[in-house]
């Protein structure tokens, strides 16, 4: 009988023993649990388009540039290369020199399983592979057309053998890349998980799993992936280089409280083993947050923002009770939202018939009257977004603090005015069709802007929901422009507000980047002209003049940039960014105590 | 003596099928109360449809989230819309998706499984049981689920996906009861004397099938009414309008913010008008029940 109890209070030990274990033995390692609300569906740099993949990514491959850490407003700097950029006189050429003595980790893809060092050819290989069709790249758009030689190259079959002349390894540690025309924003794309370096070796050898065997020289090597979340563990021959905090954008007043001064002259990563959990259900991540010892990293639901924070304004505060057990961050997201009319539909937008031109003009007038921003930010928003007018949102430097805000102004009575003095009756106005994806927030936000629109004397029933299973059902449709009015959301690749003044560029619409198929000329060629100049105030001038050529057409109601709001564990040291730094925060991530 | 007398004063029942189940149905109070409600409901869609009362269902006036107040009986939602009116328009939504899928379900039914039992082990049985036995194998929210996402912006789709699969269970009774019924001597008689096919099916077996036709019609009601809330719920249901499932998935956000008007409303006008539909079927289906009915 004893024995039989003994054997049984082994077995039950082995089990509840085999029960906690969480694959390899963790215990004694610095684990650090971050979370996000979206899964990747790819691991290869040239599927990398979400921020979900992007943030996995940057962690396992380098990039030649990447963000310091803490500056803000964001500022580049050199991650794989030496140094910045030697451009040349006329922008058109950038010589960069990579450091030497970076090795791709281990793996059965090279020869004895040794990764070797990373070259110059790398690079030109990694970026080569977006333009063969093979890959089927994602983030080809970012360089197409402006490398030199490169079109021809793709023409002529993507051989990889062949050279193309605006993108050559000079030697084993120095690239050169020719451009067609100026791109200031260059160095910024060369930051983006897209222009990650791959070695062609694994490449060839994963095939189509290279999408889930990634093989880099960043500061993690992936150990699992599937759709619940990656596990990454230190790479062991990452380059030793001491965190140096003051050139990281270290400031006491904003950092000291979240204890970042302890990674001082520490060489990345700090952790031995980070797993990236995807939760899409905020409030499942929240519950796994709170819970302690699960996710150390998670933003708060919506849904709770009255129950977590003890004030929204002027400054986020969290309640006693949470500020006690959490570190808090919150800002204003790196983008904005807007919601565009389709410039290329006759019934609302550009009409061969100029005096129905001039009446479109009024009606897309009259709507913005009608558009309440205060009850948007409020009902949806939680009143803490920022409202500001036009496409060149407050995160970047180029944004006019002091610029008109008529376009925000909500008056039912002048956009009824309006339609009126422009001759439009509620017979004659056109049927609207709202497009969106067949969501709860969706339809609310539809719903309260129809609700808006009858108030200025639109037919309801001249307002109708044109609804899509999925995101990308519904991008599809506004990539051949079938919808009247789109609501989206835009964020910022690179802080630079090139980046959404693209999204008005003639050229880029549908089914490029451009939703709203504005096509101005002076507005094309202020683009035009302001898109190869470096950053000074006579470019920032060209910005605020376009923006101003965008409210005036008024193409688009625009724009609100929501706040977001970051917390995590008092025992984990980290300043958390969603966007531009995105990733690349992770390695500098550090828990205070090992083996949780 | 004058027995005639007094056998005239006393009302007598009909004596035919529908006589007996409506003397047997007014008897049933469960049923007369369910039924009174189910008329209840059917009279807010027609006051709906007539524009008498719900039509600020989509007015965003008010303020989010409101209690309920003289103005808004129960409350707002998130942008302020009349809670109250919202579920008294959703009514006529549900009966609207109701009446379709049962009407046009149940004549599809009617018709397919006539055809079936009377040429019963004929291709023609053959095709029309394959088509059913394909249909029913495939698990029903799955199915009507592709067939919404598959027409989706046509505002009908979720209509169509539903009759197509709820056709088959009324297609199966109507069968069985064809098969019992064209051996009876008064098929035998009109085959005897030449009629068309058609006509003997048509006219002569399928009145005889009409009490099935119309519990089947009230059970596909009931089960209309509830896939569209599913199906609205997941965001295939209704394109244009409001219903109590859309009312339900505004609500999923709503109540882990402490806002319960919207899920309990939906909730109860949807679970009276089916649970008081069931009733109204179960009492008559025994209605109808030939055993019972002549027993």
């Amino acid at each position: 009988m004893i024995i039989r109890a003994c054997a049984l209070l082994f077995l039950s030990s082995l089990l509840l023993a085999g029960g906690c274990s969480d694959g390899p033995k963790t215990t004694g390692m610095k684990v650090y649990r971050h979370s996000l609300n979206g899964s990747p569906t790819s691991l290869d740099p040239a599927q990398s388009a979400t921020i979900y993949a992007n943030h996995v990514v940057v962690n396992i491959y380098d990039t030649l540039y990447s963000y310091k850490y803490l500056a803000r407003p964001y500022q580049i700097k050199p991650n794989l290369a030496a140094a910045m950029p030697d451009v040349s006189e006329d922008g058109l050429t950038y010589t960069i020199r990579i450091k030497k003595g970076v090795e791709f980790t281990d793996d059965p893809a090279f020869p004895d399983g040794k990764g070797r060092e990373l070259t110059a050819a790398d690079f030109v290989y990694s970026l080569k592979r977006h333009f063969d069709p093979k890959t089927r790249s994602q983030g080809s758009w970012f360089w197409s057309g402006r490398i030199k030689g490169m079109a021809d190259w793709k023409q002529a079959g993507s051989d990889y053998d062949k050279e193309v002349e605006g993108l050559k390894a000079l030697d084993r540690y120095t690239i050169r890349i020719i451009l067609n025309k100026p791109f200031p924003q260059l160095v910024h794309t060369l930051a983006q998980g897209y222009s990650a370096i791959v070695p062609h070796e694994a490449v060839n050898y994963y095939g189509r799993e290279f999408s889930v065997r990634p093989v880099g020289s960043g500061p993690f090597r992936l150990q699992t992936f599937d759709s619940v979340r990656a596990v990454l563990v230190r790479n062991p021959k990452y380059r030793k280089e001491p965190i140096d905090l003051a050139y990281e954008g270290y400031d006491e007043a904003i950092h000291g409280k979240f204890g970042i001064e302890k990674i001082e002259g520490r060489a990345p990563p700090l952790v031995d083993r980070l797993e990236i959990h995807f939760i899409q259900e905020s409030l499942s991540r929240w519950n796994s947050f709170t819970k302690g010892d699960e996710i150390q990293y998670a933003g708060i639901p919506k849904e709770l923002l009255d129950d977590v924070l003890a004030r929204k304004q002027p400054n986020v505060l969290l309640k006693p009770e949470y500020a006690q057990r959490f570190f808090m961050t919150s800002g204003i997201e790196t983008g904005f939202v807007h919601t565009d009319f389709n410039m290329a539909d006759p019934e609302i937008g550009y009409n061969k018939d100029k005096r129905r031109e001039e009446m479109n003009h009024a009606l897309r007038c009259a709507i913005r009257y009608a558009f309440n921003w205060h009850e948007r930010n409020k009902r949806f928003y939680n009143d803490m977004g920022v409202i500001f007018p036009g496409i060149i949102p407050p995160v970047v430097p180029e944004y006019d603090p002091d610029g008109p805000k008529d376009s925000l102004e909500y008056s039912p009575e002048k956009g009824k005015k309006l339609l009126e003095e422009a001759g439009w009756t509620a017979d004659k106005l056109p049927t609207l069709t709202y497009g969106g994806v067949a969501q709860v927030d969706t339809r609310q936000i539809f719903e309260q802007y129809r609700g808006w629109l009858t108030k200025i004397g639109y037919p309801k029933e001249k307002i109708v929901f044109d609804s899509y299973a999925s995101f990308g059902d519904f991008n599809k449709a506004v990539k051949q422009a079938k919808i009247k009015i789109v609501g989206m959301g835009w964020g910022l690749d690179y802080p630079d507000a090139e980046n959404t003044l693209q999204l008005f560029y003639g050229p880029n619409g549908s089914p490029g980047s451009n939703n709203a198929n504005f096509n101005d000329p002076e507005y094309n060629r202020l683009y035009e002209q302001s898109a190869v100049m470096q950053p000074s105030p006579e470019r920032t001038k060209l910005y605020r003049r376009m923006n101003q050529i965008v409210l005036d057409s008024c193409v688009t109601i625009s724009g609100l940039s929501r706040q977001e709001i970051l917390l995590w564990h008092k025992n984990v040291v980290s300043y958390p960014d969603r966007s531009i730094v995105g990733g690349f925060h992770l390695k500098y991530v550090d828990i205070e105590e090992a083996g949780k | 003596m004058n027995t005639l007398a007094e056998e005239t004063s006393l009302p007598k029942e009909s004596e035919s099928l529908w006589g007996k189940a409506w003397y047997k149905f007014r008897r049933d109070r469960t049923g007369m109360i369910a039924l009174g409600v189910v008329i209840f409901f059917m009279f807010i869609a027609l006051g709906v449809w007539a524009g008498l009362w719900g039509s600020g269902w989509s007015n965003v006036g008010g303020d989010m989230w409101a209690g309920p107040s003289p103005e808004h009986w129960l409350g707002t939602n998130i942008i302020g819309q009349d809670i109250y009116s919202r579920a008294i328009y959703s009514t006529k939504t549900a009966f609207e998706v109701g009446m379709v899928v049962a009407i046009l379900s149940t004549i599809l039914g009617g018709i397919l499984g006539a055809l079936s039992g009377y040429f019963t082990n004929s291709w023609v049985d053959e095709l029309i049981l394959w088509l059913m036995g394909v249909l029913d194998s495939i698990p029903f929210y799955l199915f009507v689920a592709a067939i919404a996402y598959a027409l989706q912006g046509y505002p009908y789709s979720m209509h169509i996906a539903m009759i197509a699969t709820f056709w088959t269970t009324t297609a199966r009774l109507v069968r069985g009861e064809v098969i019992k019924l064209k051996n009876f001597e008064f098929v035998e008689a009109a085959r005897a004397i030449g009629l068309p096919q058609g006509k003997i099916i048509f006219r002569h077996i399928m009145p005889n099938t009409f009490h099935i036709l119309l519990v089947q019609a009230t059970i596909v009601f009931v089960g209309a009414i509830k896939s569209e809330v599913i199906l609205s719920f997941l965001g295939l249901g209704v394109v244009d309008g409001v219903s109590w499932g859309l009312m339900i998935a505004e609500s999923t956000q709503e109540v882990q913010a402490g806002h319960y008007s919207n899920f309990l409303t939906a909730s109860t006008f949807l679970f009276v008008l089916v649970m008081a539909f069931n009733m109204f079927s179960d009492s008559l289906q025994d209605a109808l029940d030939p055993k019972k009915v002549s027993a």
